[in-house]
C-alpha cells in the first residue's frame, strides 16, 4: 500500500491497490483505492485487456490473487498468447495467482444475478482481491433495463466491498461519452488513440477518481514489450518541483577560460544557459567544451537530437576536446534521441531518468528545437513543458546548457526558436555570423546572466583545431561590426546600430 | 455411437468441439462449468469427457476429484485441454486419461478423442 499526502482532509491516507504500470501509479497517486470499483473504457485495440492482464499478473507477483473474468472477448488460449510476449506475463502464476473463467454462458444463459453470484464465488473460492471483469458491455445488453443494469454494478460494488476486493470493469466506448453507471463506480479511466496529423499516439486519462486526487488530464502511453507504460505529463507531474531550490553561490566552468572570465568565473552553478547561434555557429561544440570539465563529482550528460554520440566524439576529438576517457569512466554520457516520432513526455521522462540515475550535474540539451519537433502537433504544450522540466532541473543543481538555432544566419535581429525563453533559461548567450568582405567571422556576447555581473562585450571567436578561441579584446569585434576591421578601434563610428543585437 | 461430454466455460470453443465431433459422428453433450458436468454425468454416461481446466463455479480438476470419488464416474476417461502446460496441470489433476494443449487443431482433437475411446475400450473389454 502506497501512503498517499493528498488523500482528503488529513484523515488516514485510503489504502491502494498499486497497479504496478509504469507511470499509472504517479498519475493516480499510489494506485487505485482498496475494494474500489473502476470502469476502464476505450475503443477496441485501445489496450484495456493489456491493461487488465499488466494489473493482474503485477498483482499476483506481489503475492496476491486475481480473478479474470471475460465475457464476449477473445478465448483464453489467445489471450494468453498475446500477452506472452510481455515480459509481465508470468505462466507460473497461473492457476493460483491468476484464475481466468469465462462468464458469458452463465450470464446469457442463467441471467445477471446467477452471472454476480459467479462473480462472488470466484472472488471467494481463489481468495481474490482483485476482479478483472473483461467485457462490460456484454453484461449491459443481458440487462432487460438500465435500471436492472445499474442494480448489477450496485451490487457487485457491495460484494467487493465486503470481500475486500478492488475491481475492473473494461469496456468499449468512445471519449466525453456518459451513461449512468460512471456515476456509480469509483473511478473513470479512459485509454484513446489520438490521431495528430499523420501520427497516432495513446493517451490515458483519469476522468474520475474518487476519494482522492489523481493527475488529471491526458498523458501519452505506449504499449512495449513491458506492456504498458504511462508518461505522465511533465508539467502536470513537476507543475512544483520535487524540492525545495538551491542557491548554491558557486561557478561552474564552460571549458573556455576566455569565456568564463567574460562570466565572471563561469556559469552559476545550477542555472540554465540558452546558447542561442545559426546553424553551425558553434553551439555544440560550446557544449562539449563545457562538458569535458564532467568529473566524478559533477557528472554530465549530452541529450541531443540531431548529431549522433559517435560523431560527436569525432567532433570532439577534432577540437582537442578529450571525451573518450570521460565516458569510459562513466563520467560523461551521450544520449540521442531523434526528433521522428516519439512522446515529449517520454522524452522528458529519459531525460529526468538519466540525470537522477547518475546525479549528473552538468548538461547539454543539444537542440532545443528538438522538443518542439515532437511536440509539432501540439506547440502549446512547449513552453509549459520545458518551464516544468528546467525548474526540476534546477533543484536537482544541475547547470544545463540549451543549445537552441535562430532562424536567420546573419543579421542583426536574432530570432529565437520559441517564445518564453527567459522562463527557462537565466543566462543568454549568443552566438553569430557576420559577414565581411565576403568572409563569415564568428562574434559571441553574454546577453544576461542570472543576478551577477558579466563582460557584455562582444568579442570575435574562432573553432580551431585546439577548440573555441576567444579574441583577448572585444577590439576585433568591434572592427567587424564596423564593417571596417581594418581600423583601429578608436577609429571606429560611436553610433553603430549593428553592433548589439535585438533578441526577439 | 461414442457420446463425448464437453466441458468448457468459453461458449466458442464448446461449439467448435460440438461441431467437430458431431460431424465425426459422436454424439455431443456439453456443459459450461465442472458443476454442470457433473449434473450432465448424472444424466447419462458419457463414453468419454473432455473438460478445460479453469471454469467457474467448479474447474475441471475439482470435477475430476469428484468423479474419482465416485465408482460410477471412475472409469470414464478424461481429456484435459488447456491453455496452461500439462506439467502445470499434472501438478494439480490426477487420474486423466490425455491432455489437450490450447490452441488445439482438429486433427489433434479428433486423434486424441479416438485414441482414449480406443484406450477405453480395451480397458472396457
Amino acid at each position: 500500500m502506497a501512503g498517499d499526502p493528498i488523500d482528503a482532509g488529513g484523515q488516514t491516507p485510503l489504502a491502494r491497490v498499486p497497479t504496478g504500470i509504469p507511470g499509472l501509479d504517479t498519475v493516480l497517486r499510489g494506485g487505485l483505492l482498496t475494494a474500489g470499483i473502476y470502469i476502464v473504457r476505450g475503443e477496441p485495440g485501445a489496450g484495456k485487456t493489456i491493461f487488465g492482464n499488466q494489473l493482474c499478473f503485477n498483482h499476483a507477483a506481489a503475492g496476491n490473487r486475481a480473478v479474470y473474468v471475460t465475457l464476449l472477448a477473445e478465448t483464453h488460449d489467445r489471450m494468453m498468447q498475446h500477452m506472452q510476449t510481455m515480459s509481465f506475463f508470468d505462466r507460473a502464476r497461473i492457476p493460483d495467482g491468476i484464475y481466468y473463467v469465462n462468464g458469458f454462458h452463465v450470464l446469457v444463459e442463467d441471467g445477471i444475478k446467477e452471472f454476480i453470484d459467479l462473480l462472488r464465488r470466484e472472488i471467494r473460492t481463489h481468495n481474490a482481491t482483485l476482479l478483472i471483469l473483461d467485457g462490460l458491455v456484454a453484461t449491459e445488453e443481458s440487462s432487460g433495463s438500465d435500471r436492472e443494469f445499474r442494480k448489477f454494478i450496485h451490487e457487485l460494488q457491495a460484494h467487493i466491498a465486503i470481500e475486500g476486493c478492488t475491481a475492473l470493469l473494461l469496456t468499449n466506448g468512445r471519449r466525453n461519452e456518459y451513461h449512468p453507471e460512471h456515476t456509480m463506480v469509483d473511478g473513470l479511466i479512459e485509454l484513446h488513440d489520438v490521431l495528430f496529423g499523420t501520427q497516432t499516439e495513446r493517451e490515458l486519462e483519469v476522468r474520475k477518481f474518487r476519494g482522492t486526487d489523481a493527475l488529471r488530464g491526458r498523458h501519452s502511453f505506449r504499449i512495449t514489450d513491458r506492456g504498458i507504460v504511462v508518461y505522465p505529463r511533465i508539467e502536470a507531474l513537476l507543475a512544483r518541483p520535487t524540492a525545495d531550490d538551491q542557491w548554491p553561490d558557486e561557478r561552474c566552468a564552460t571549458g573556455v577560460n576566455q569565456l568564463d572570465a567574460m562570466l565572471g568565473g563561469g556559469i552559476p552553478r545550477g542555472t540554465a544557459t540558452l546558447v542561442l547561434g545559426a546553424s553551425g555557429s558553434g553551439k555544440t561544440s560550446l557544449g562539449l567544451h563545457f562538458l569535458s570539465r564532467s568529473s566524478a563529482l559533477e557528472p554530465g550528460l549530452l541529450f541531443g537530437f540531431y548529431e549522433m554520440p559517435l560523431r560527436l566524439r569525432h567532433k570532439a576529438a577534432g577540437l582537442g576536446i578529450k571525451l573518450d576517457g570521460l565516458i569510459e569512466q562513466g563520467q560523461l554520457e551521450f544520449l540521442w534521441y531523434p526528433p521522428t516520432e516519439d512522446i515529449l513526455d517520454a522524452l522528458g521522462d529519459r531525460l529526468l531518468e538519466a540525470v537522477r540515475r547518475r546525479r549528473v550535474k552538468r548538461l547539454v540539451i543539444d537542440g532545443l528545437l528538438g522538443f518542439q519537433e515532437i511536440a509539432a502537433d501540439r506547440p502549446h504544450r512547449i513552453g509549459r513543458f520545458l518551464t516544468a522540466l528546467a525548474n526540476e532541473l534546477r533543484v536537482l543543481n544541475v547547470t544545463t546548457v540549451y543549445t537552441a538555432e535562430t532562424r536567420n544566419l546573419i543579421g542583426g535581429v536574432i530570432e529565437g526558436p520559441t517564445s518564453g525563453l527567459s522562463t527557462i533559461a537565466e543566462n543568454l548567450i549568443l552566438l553569430r555570423y557576420v559577414e565581411i568582405r565576403s568572409q563569415l567571422r564568428r562574434l559571441i556576447s553574454i546577453v544576461k546572466m542570472r543576478d551577477s555581473d558579466f563582460d557584455s562585450s562582444l568579442r570575435e571567436f574562432r573553432i580551431t583545431a585546439t577548440g573555441i578561441e576567444l579574441a583577448r579584446t572585444f577590439d576585433s569585434a568591434e572592427a567587424i561590426l564596423s564593417g571596417f576591421p581594418q581600423l583601429k578601434t578608436e577609429e571606429l563610428p560611436a553610433d553603430n546600430a549593428a553592433r548589439r543585437p535585438r533578441v526577439k | 455411437m461414442a457420446t463425448v461430454l464437453v466441458v468448457d466455460d468459453e461458449f466458442g470453443i464448446v461449439d467448435v468441439l460440438e461441431t467437430i465431433l458431431t460431424d465425426e459422428g459422436y454424439r455431443v453433450l456439453t456443459a459450461c462449468n465442472g458443476k454442470q458436468g457433473l449434473v450432465r454425468l448424472s444424466e447419462e454416461k458419457p463414453d468419454v469427457i473432455l473438460s478445460d481446466f479453469m471454469m467457474p463455479i467448479l474447474g475441471g480438476g475439482e470435477m475430476l476429484r469428484t468423479m474419482a470419488a465416485q465408482p460410477a464416474y471412475r472409469r470414464i476417461p478424461v481429456i484435459m485441454m488447456s491453455s496452461l502446460g500439462e506439467d502445470v496441470i499434472a501438478e494439480r489433476c490426477k487420474g486423466y486419461a490425455a491432455f489437450l494443449h490450447k490452441p488445439f487443431r482438429v486433427a489433434a482433437v479428433l486423434s486424441t478423442v479416438a485414441r482414449v475411446l480406443g484406450t477405453g475400450a480395451n480397458d472396457a473389454a
